[in-house]
């Protein structure tokens, strides 16, 4: 093999992974808290959609990574 | 003159051939070392020539014939050569063989040929050395045994060397596993010694020349032979190999017959079970994690590991001892780090793993090895150092959209010569690492964005019912509460900013600004009445919020009266400073003011809690 060729290693250090899910799972999952704390106690003509969303938003990227990093934590290699 | 043409191109074929004899007969081998390794399942012979050019012509090519039994079995082969005379191992390079049928041979032969870098010259000399494996060549002999047998097994071979070329020298050793044998032809300059039959020096043989020979001798290493092996190696570029390996396995040697005794074989299980195996040992690349050892009915306990810096050993057994004709199936499983195994050369990533199986001593009837690359990797080449068919095919596994690229190779009759590093190169953006995140995260946002609309839809069947229409007043007064306890918030802000500038201008002694912040926070408060006056007016006529009402209404008396005293406060304090009165003054005329204001903002507190619905 060339001697040019270098090691390719995981962008986020794999001893990383379980840390990284329990962090943003509980991030995750505050924001999803007071998501449905706001659906729940404001009146329907009070809410706006533009602070659903961007809880909502939030709360998935927070959710989907820290779900991405228990899979992987948990060695299913996805 | 017809005649004549029609005979040319016999003349021609017949030039050619004699030509061709020519050739092959202008070699002689001048010595010959043979060595044939019996000591296990898988026969190993390596053969040392020395080959002189007795004539006129130089030689590009050297021929290697194999019987029809031998092509068979044969399972590897490779050549190297040296120059010179030792058999020193660093002198050998390796050269390429390919398969020949040169005319006017014996067609039931096939024949290999060494094509050599540089053409062996006249009275010029080199030394060859090939190897050949061949698998299922030993012969059980008897074919069938009882538990408490030794495994016999013959093997039959020539005592020459066959060979198209007259050999002056030839020796030939056969190495048995153990010093026990049972019969072997005995020719003239045959010698059985320890473990080991020689033949030989045999001197000046014909080309071809054959003595068949046989040796019948104890083998009981393990036979284990899988009819069918499938490696599967996935990539993750998240930081893993995954290595997936299913066995079917199978002991090759001589079937067992009458019954088994488990009780015979755990009391002596040298004596009553010799032909069997009890387990098989994996080597494992180092640093090799999450090894797992199954079949189809759960997990196998028995199976141990250890590991160093170099490899990683994993010893497995069975559910039960191998006997001949005894089947087993079973998966074994084991993660690596990515970084030993992948890295990035000319921007492509090459993975570079080894390609048999990490058992030792196996012989694979059907080996697939599939290589999973991750997702939307494309421009894929394999490079593998032997000849091999290979396809690709698509996979579908976690969080897939469009399927994963799957190199798959396969190889009939491997042996642990094949295990050689081979290289999958392909290309993959960084990008399409973030697929899988981007799916989870838009498959949590499509949930909000239905809790978002179910929370907004009115789902209400019957849409003139009472409950319905006072569930609406409901909610509209509780839309008011919520904006006049927002108005209320406001309110006490700006209290708050009055007291700030107080406290500022105790510091500063600064009069004018004090004043400015006096003059936005009337402004501000006026608006804010302004505001609320439609909210009372509605929560007034509200029907639902008659029970609410006194308390909101106490509230809006209780700030008017806080905020009276709070004006008063500040009016007095600004006045004092204009003045130009003592620190100690002002603080007692306001003091009766302040007891007041903090009273008051501990009900209307108080009030907004109540409030909260």
């Amino acid at each position: 093999m060339a001697q040019s060729a270098k090691p390719i290693s995981s962008p986020v250090p794999v001893a990383w992974y379980p840390t990284l899910a329990i962090f943003m799972l509980a991030i995750g999952l505050v924001v999803t808290a007071s998501f449905f704390i706001y659906e729940a106690t404001s009146s329907r003509k009070n809410r706006s959609l533009a602070k659903e969303l961007t809880t909502g938003a939030v709360a998935s990227v927070f959710l989907g990574f820290g779900s991405l990093f228990l899979l992987l934590s948990s060695g299913v290699y996805v | 003159m017809k005649r004549f043409r029609f005979d040319l191109p016999l003349f021609l074929l017949l030039g050619f051939c004699m030509l061709f004899s020519q050739a092959v007969s202008s070699l002689v081998i001048s010595h010959l070392d043979r060595k044939i390794d019996l000591s296990s399942q898988i026969v190993r012979s390596s053969v040392w020539l020395k080959i002189e050019n007795k004539g006129d012509d130089s030689v590009s090519e050297i021929l290697l014939p194999f019987t029809e039994k031998q092509t068979k079995s044969l399972a590897f082969l490779s050549a190297s050569i040296g120059e010179g005379k030792g058999k020193a191992k660093g002198s050998f390079e390796s050269v390429p063989l390919k398969t020949v049928n040169p005319e006017g041979m014996n067609p039931t032969l096939t024949w290999y040929a060494v094509s050599l870098p540089k053409k062996l010259q006249k009275g010029g000399s080199l030394t060859l050395e090939v190897k050949a494996v061949y698998t299922h060549i030993l012969r059980p002999f008897p074919e069938k045994i009882t538990q408490a047998d030794v495994q016999l097994v013959s093997f039959e071979e020539s005592a020459y060397y066959l060979s198209p070329y007259a050999v002056n020298v030839q020796l030939l050793t056969v190495k048995l596993p153990e010093p026990k044998v049972e019969s072997y032809t005995k020719l003239d300059n045959s010698k059985f010694s320890g473990s080991e039959i020689k033949y030989g020096p045999y001197e000046n043989t014909a080309p071809f020349s054959n003595i068949p020979i046989t040796v019948h001798y104890v083998n009981n290493h393990p036979f284990s032979v899988a009819r069918e092996l499938v490696r599967e190696i996935e990539i993750s570029h998240w930081g893993n190999v995954q290595v997936t390996e299913s066995y079917n396995l199978v002991h090759a040697g001589a079937e067992i017959i009458g019954e088994f005794s488990r009780l015979d074989y755990q009391a002596r299980p040298h004596v009553r079970g010799a032909s069997a195996f009890r387990n098989l040992v994996a080597k494992l690349p180092p640093r090799a994690h999450s090894i797992y050892y199954r079949d189809e009915i759960g997990n196998i306990s028995t199976s141990n590991v250890w590991s160093d810096s170099a490899k990683t050993i994993l010893e497995i057994e069975p559910r039960y001892p191998m006997f001949g004709g005894w089947r087993s199936s079973f998966t074994i499983g084991y993660g690596l780090p990515l970084q030993d195994f992948l890295s990035l050369s000319e921007r492509k990533r090459v993975l570079d793993i080894s390609f048999g199986c990490p058992m030792n001593e196996v012989v694979i009837e059907n080996l697939t090895v599939k290589i999973v690359l991750p997702e939307g990797s494309n421009d894929i080449s394999v490079s593998v150092p032997f000849p091999i068919k290979q396809f690709q095919e698509t996979k579908f596994s976690h969080l897939d959209m469009v399927g994963r690229p799957v190199v798959v190779l396969e190889k009939k009759n491997a042996v642990p010569e094949h295990n050689q590093y081979f290289q999958v190169s392909y290309k993959f953006s960084n990008l399409s690492l973030l697929r899988e995140p981007m799916m989870l995260i838009f498959g949590f946002f499509l949930f909000f964005v239905a809790c978002i609309a179910y929370a907004h839809a009115d789902l209400t069947i019957s849409k003139s019912s009472a409950s319905y229409l006072s569930k609406l007043q409901w909610d509209e007064v509780q839309t008011a509460i919520q904006q006049f306890q927002n108005v209320m918030n406001r309110c006490l802000i700006i209290h708050d900013k009055l007291e700030a500038s107080l406290r500022d201008l105790s510091r500063t002694g600064d009069v004018q600004t004090c004043k400015a912040a006096r003059k936005a926070a009337d402004s501000t408060l006026k608006e804010l009445s302004k505001e609320l006056k439609p909210l009372l007016s509605f929560l007034q006529s509200s029907s639902q919020a008659t029970q609410i009402l006194p308390k909101v209404e106490e509230l809006v008396s209780k700030e008017k009266e806080l905020q009276e005293k709070l004006m008063l406060k500040h009016s007095t304090v600004t006045d004092s400073y204009e003045k130009k009165s003592g620190g100690r003054e002002i603080e007692n005329r306001v003091a009766l003011i302040q007891q007041k204001i903090s009273v008051l903002r501990q009900e209307v507190d108080d009030l907004l809690e109540v409030i909260d619905i």
